[in-house]
């Protein structure tokens, strides 16, 4: 695997000079096969042999560290979901790049190729590292790649304002996990893994929660948690979009395997719960940021935008599982919930990285075929591209939450072990819990709403736009990898008891408890089940094979019937638009169609909106109308505009004072070091 | 097995040192861009025999290397980079002190006392460590500072990195004998690119506005 990952990069380098376009091709290979040997590595390790660690030593290149790899379960299952996805990106991108951005000259193409196996290895190694150090370094090194990738695409200000954001922010998450993993390897004096679970046994409460709370910053800056989200809605989309998909649909799960190697491997206590703080709170960030995510994304009208909100959306749901799974873990009457709640988390973990990757592989279709990203600039696409938009449906059922797809699956999964949470905390605990089942409802709704719109307005209706008329069908690399992703989301919806097997080994690792099949299909592989009563009578339970072959069974009966009863043969007439032409501008538009909910949620949004009239002398002859709309973040404005504020006031006062002369500064740094040395050398 | 004594070791590196703060006094003292470089080269010069003479007593490979890219870089290389950037700059080729030489002068002089007097002071380290080496490093990595500080041309403030690098490098290599070789190379690599930033943009200030790092003063706001 890394001598795949590694050939790519060199590949593309030594390419660079000489054909980009055989650098672009040979380099995606690469990553292919490396992407191929992690899904075979993990696979082997999750159904061969469940519960064994492989470790593996790496060459010494610091005299100060050992540095090893080593995987086990939660490892390996990361692994499998970075792999999915990097599978379909790599089969991807070559001609999505060729065909997106046709005039970029071969270093460019050379450095995509360099970057994007780095930001695959690393985001690999990532999750099989054994020790701080090469966690570390691998986080670095998926950052500036991923870096690399968000500025590679476009050279306009507003990538490379989106890709500044989102290097402050990732750097700003860096510094708070580097405080966090240091302060351990400080106690333990070693850096690998087994170490630092040792010294951490020998902390006391307030410094357990605060390392926690400094892990928590900087993973949730990763992964995107509102109020710490606003790099992404900028930085995903700036992307090319195969990496747009590996960004959101593998960078932020890599943060919450960071979150629960951390909180659950190394940092728990010994014996007892969590403390009580930990997964509270990652309980209602989650909920924020399912709630809040969801309702910013339906107010965007750029295709990739909107996609990248539902990411802090799905990484909030996912987070909702872990909290729960923190509230829940060790308490004497939570039982097996806490394996139901992680198994939730773990099963939205990979169900979001298969159906995001492609949506936003989808979304490049379009975008490399048309060049718009704005969706009221599309529509009508359906005829056009039918298997872009057969596949965009299938992903938007699936993040729908809709059966029998795999989204469904996992936010059924969190539902019950938030309602079988609820029953086991009386008081203001139960309602909170209750609370947050409430806002996951009324996020798939909203996220149901959001992918009418989106489907809607880009592939139904007529073409708003001469590109949108004249757009040809993906070239069938592309539409492949789609299907690979495709078909993991009807696979995943359809028979998920069989994808418990792949769950056991993590959950069985983080938790010490059963694994995950013991608890879910306890009932056989077809049929999901929570065991969650405490009388030991099952609860809920569900088929999800039972329900797609219902659904099949009623389509296909509604079909027969709708022939059996057709008797007159189908008169073909255009549309009755009151003896008017139609023409695309009667067809609903996107920010029509979000209209009700922004009236709704009007305190959250703060909208503006602004008609501009020109009449032709009279008031009664319009001949023009001007519209803009724009909605604000509420956590740009209220947290990100006034700390900016507060900046470049502190910056006018220090520019008062300084005297811009380099000696000077010098001089002053060695007056203080001398000071400072006969103060203190002495006394020693 | 080793061809040399450790007291013969102990004679040389004292002597070295002494070679080392007499060329520091030179750098210190240059009124002429030229002769500070000189002088720099010189004393990288010693450092990397030095190394060497390290590297035979204690028979550790990696001081040899590190002499090796000491001698290459520091002593060959970077003194060339400034002479040929003095050249293309061609005009102002006295270094512009801040303050007299003179008392730049009785400062490097308090500041090597100080050194002493403070590693005098370290007691039962200094037994671990050889002769008058410490004392040395550490007033050749604050001389080279003060060098930075008193100057305002930034080709004379570079030898005075440079200056520094090189006690930095002595301490490390009479108190630890050798750090490990990739932090070694790390240091070296930060001197290189250090030299190449600050080199390119003396060459582009100075060719795009016709003014020295010193005069960037005028740009705050």
């Amino acid at each position: 695997m890394a001598a795949c990952y590694g050939a790519g990069a060199l590949l593309s380098l030594l390419l660079a000079r000489w054909s980009g376009r055989l650098a672009l091709g040979l380099s995606h290979l690469a990553a292919a096969a490396g992407a191929a040997a992690g899904l075979a590595l993990s696979l082997g390790l999750l159904l061969g042999e469940p519960g064994r660690t492989l470790i593996q030593p790496l060459p010494n290149i610091f005299p100060f560290a050992k540095l090893s790899l080593s995987i086990d379960g939660l490892s390996a299952y990361f692994l499998l979901v970075v792999s999915v996805v990097a599978v379909a990106a790599a089969i991807y991108g070559p001609a999505y790049l060729r065909a997106h951005s046709p005039d970029a000259g071969s270093p460019r193409q050379a450095a995509q190729g360099f970057a994007l196996n780095v930001f695959l290895g690393c985001m690999a190694f990532l999750c099989c590292a054994g020790d701080a150090l090469t966690f570390l370094f691998c986080w670095e090194g998926m950052t500036l790649a991923s870096y690399v990738l968000v500025v590679s695409d476009d050279r306009d200000g507003e990538n490379a304002r989106a890709g500044l954001l989102y290097m402050v922010m990732a750097h700003g998450g860096t510094a708070l996990l580097l405080v966090a993993f240091l302060a351990l390897t400080e106690r333990a004096g070693a850096f690998d893994f087994a170490a630092l679970r040792a010294a951490a046994t020998g902390l006391n409460g307030p410094t357990r929660t605060a390392l926690f709370f400094l892990a928590l910053g900087g993973f949730a800056t990763k992964a995107g948690v509102v109020p710490l989200h606003v790099w992404l809605p900028r930085a995903h989309p700036a992307a090319p979009s195969h990496v747009s998909a590996l960004m959101s649909g593998v960078m932020l799960k890599v943060a919450i395997y960071g979150l629960l190697r951390f909180t659950f491997d190394l940092l728990a206590p010994v014996a007892g719960p969590l403390p009580f703080s930990w997964g509270w709170t990652v309980l209602f960030v989650g909920t924020t940021s399912a709630v809040l995510g969801v309702l910013y994304a339906l107010q965007q009208h750029d295709l990739k935008r909107l996609l990248a909100f539902h990411s802090v959306e799905n990484i909030g749901i996912i987070l909702i599982g872990v909290g729960l799974a923190m509230i829940l873990w060790r308490q004497s009457t939570g039982g097996a919930l806490a394996t139901v709640a992680l198994t939730a988390a773990l099963l939205h973990t990979v169900n979001h990285a298969a159906f995001k990757g492609l949506l936003f592989l989808g979304a490049g279709s379009v975008l490399s075929r048309t060049h718009l990203r704005n969706i009221e600039e599309l529509g009508g696409l359906a005829r056009r591209m039918p298997w872009t938009a057969g596949l965009f449906l299938l992903g938007a059922i699936a993040i729908s939450a809709l059966p029998p797809l795999n989204g469904f699956v996992s936010e059924w999964l969190t539902f019950q072990a938030l309602l079988g949470g609820a029953t086991r905390f009386h008081g203001p605990a139960g309602l909170v819990i209750v609370f947050s089942a409430a806002m996951l409802a009324l996020t798939g709704g909203l996220a149901a709403a959001c992918f009418a719109k989106a489907f809607g307005v880009t592939f139904l209706g007529r073409p708003r736009t001469s590109q949108a008329e004249h757009a040809t069908e993906a070239p069938p690399s592309m539409i492949a990898g789609m299907l690979w992703l495709g078909a993991l989301c009807v696979a995943l919806g359809v028979a998920p008891g069989y994808a418990m097997r792949l769950l056991d080994a993590p959950t069985a690792a983080l938790l010490h408890g059963p694994g995950a099949s013991a608890v879910v299909t306890a009932r056989g592989p077809l049929v999901l089940s929570t065991a969650l009563t405490p009388s030991g009578a099952n609860g809920t339970a569900i088929s999800m094979t039972m329900v797609a072959a219902l659904l099949i069974a009623l389509s296909a009966m509604a079909l027969v019937l709708r022939r059996g009863v057709r008797r007159a043969p189908p008169r073909v007439a255009p549309t009755w638009t009151c003896g008017m032409t139609p023409t695309a501008r009667f067809d609903y538009t996107a920010t029509a169609f979000a209209k009700p909910l922004r009236l709704v949620f009007a305190a959250l949004y703060h909208p503006r909106r602004e008609v501009t009239r020109e009449t032709a002398g009279t008031p009664y002859v319009v001949r023009r109308i001007h519209y803009a709309g724009e909605i604000v973040d509420l956590a740009e404005t209220h947290i990100y505009h006034r700390v900016e504020r507060e900046i470049s006031a502190l910056s006018q006062l220090i520019r008062a004072r300084s005297t811009g002369r380099i000696y000077g500064y010098i001089g002053f740094v060695l007056a203080a070091l001398f000071v400072a040395l006969l103060l203190l050398g002495v006394a020693y | 097995m080793s061809p040399l004594s450790p007291d013969a070791v102990h004679t040389v590196i004292d002597d070295l040192g002494a070679l080392l703060l007499f060329t520091m006094i030179l750098i210190v003292a240059a009124g002429q861009i030229y002769r500070a470089i000189y002088s720099v080269a010189a004393q990288s010069l010693l450092i990397s025999i030095a190394a060497a003479v390290l590297a035979t007593s204690t028979g550790n490979p990696d001081l040899w290397v590190i002499a090796g890219i000491t001698l290459a870089v520091k002593a060959i290389l970077l003194p060339w980079v400034l002479h040929r950037v003095v050249q293309r700059m061609n005009v102002r080729r006295e270094v512009e002190p801040v303050i007299p030489i003179a008392a730049t002068l009785a400062l490097a002089v308090a500041i090597v006392v100080v050194s002493f007097q403070l590693s005098a002071s370290l007691g039962p380290v200094r037994q671990a460590i050889t002769g008058n080496a410490l004392p040395v490093g550490i007033a050749l990595t604050l001389t080279g500072v003060l060098v930075m500080a008193t100057r305002k041309t930034a080709l004379t403030q570079m030898v005075g990195l440079f200056a520094s690098e090189n006690g930095i490098f002595f301490t490390a290599m009479a108190v630890t004998q050798g750090m490990p070789l990739i932090i070694e190379i790390g240091v070296i690599l930060d001197v290189i690119l250090a030299a190449l930033v600050m080199t390119i943009m003396v060459l582009r200030v100075r060719s795009t506005v016709d003014a020295d790092i010193a005069d960037l003063d005028r740009l705050r706001g």
